[in-house]
């Protein structure tokens, strides 16, 4: 693929925001974050000779900020983690969490939908924690999924496991995360919403 | 030809699929024609929709002057 160098960083800074959003939330950190997205394009820009067509710049350069994520994790990590990013924890049969259900209790029913303006009044900063705070096998298959927008297919193939586990994994991941997020909400001292204000609510939910 | 019908428990069971666009064909239609009926999983539905949405929308960042200058320099080195 000819793609000529200014054509080629042009890419990079429009895409820039975004390479360091993911990178950001990948790592968990922010010199982690600003050395993985220096890395992707270094070896974007050496290994050009991939890319099938402009058009595809953007899954390409993700694809390579993704694998170098994982190699990385892979050489610095214990083999335990390891193992935990590419294979089923059988152990992991945990309840599923659901803050839907939690809030659509017979008492709240005088909201309207109260579940819904939960995830409305979300902040930025909440669910970047809360998404922070997961093991590392649960936080990169949302992030795969829900940041990068990656089919379970590409997402298995990424990771190396087979589809069915990334389905079950991202159940069992975005259940953890709501319990996070609800985690939170009870410690901001509201149980029926997420903030102080919300709905001026003082529900004894759950 | 006949639509194929699932109740509310095969439809929790595929919400998360239906929402990540990964259902087949047949369950995709099945699940479509139980949310219009169904109040209660339509609206599990919306609510597993936005929080994802809300999820996603931390893919973009603000990126500082230090990181900018840092990838342009790079890109100059180049």
């Amino acid at each position: 693929m000819g793609l000529s160098k200014e054509a080629f960083e042009n890419q990079v800074m429009d895409l820039l925001g975004r390479l360091h959003g993911v990178a950001r939330r990948l790592t968990g950190n922010e010199a982690d974050a600003e050395d993985l997205v220096a890395e992707t394009v270094t070896k974007a820009w050496r290994c050009l000779n991939t890319l099938a067509s402009e058009d595809a710049f953007k899954a390409w350069i993700f694809r390579i900020l993704n694998n170098t994520f994982i190699s990385d994790l892979r050489r610095a990590s214990a083999r335990p983690r390891l193992e935990s990013i590419e294979s089923e924890d059988e152990s992991e049969d945990e309840a599923m969490f659901s803050i839907f259900e939690q809030m659509h209790q017979p008492f709240l029913l005088w909201f309207s939908t109260p579940e819904q303006e939960f995830v409305d009044k979300l902040l930025r900063e909440d669910l970047d924690k809360a998404l922070g705070s997961l093991p590392d096998h649960y936080r990169v298959v949302v992030i795969l999924s829900d940041l990068e927008e990656f089919s379970y297919s590409e997402i298995a193939e990424t990771l190396a496991i087979p589809v069915g586990t990334v389905r079950s994994r991202l159940a069992r991941a975005r259940s953890a995360l709501q319990k996070v997020l609800w985690a939170q909400a009870q410690e901001y001292g509201l149980k029926g919403s997420p903030k102080q204000g919300c709905h001026g609510s003082t529900t004894d939910a759950p | 030809m006949t639509e194929k019908e699932i109740d509310c428990e095969q439809a929790l069971k595929q919400i998360l699929e239906y929402v990540d666009h990964e259902l087949e064909d047949g369950n995709q239609a099945a699940m479509e024609h139980h949310l219009h009926t169904c109040q209660s999983c339509f609206s599990r539905m919306e609510f597993e929709r936005r929080l994802k949405d809300k999820v996603g929308a931390l893919r973009e960042e603000k990126v500082s002057s230090n990181v900018t200058n840092r990838i342009k320099g790079l890109l100059d080195s180049f």
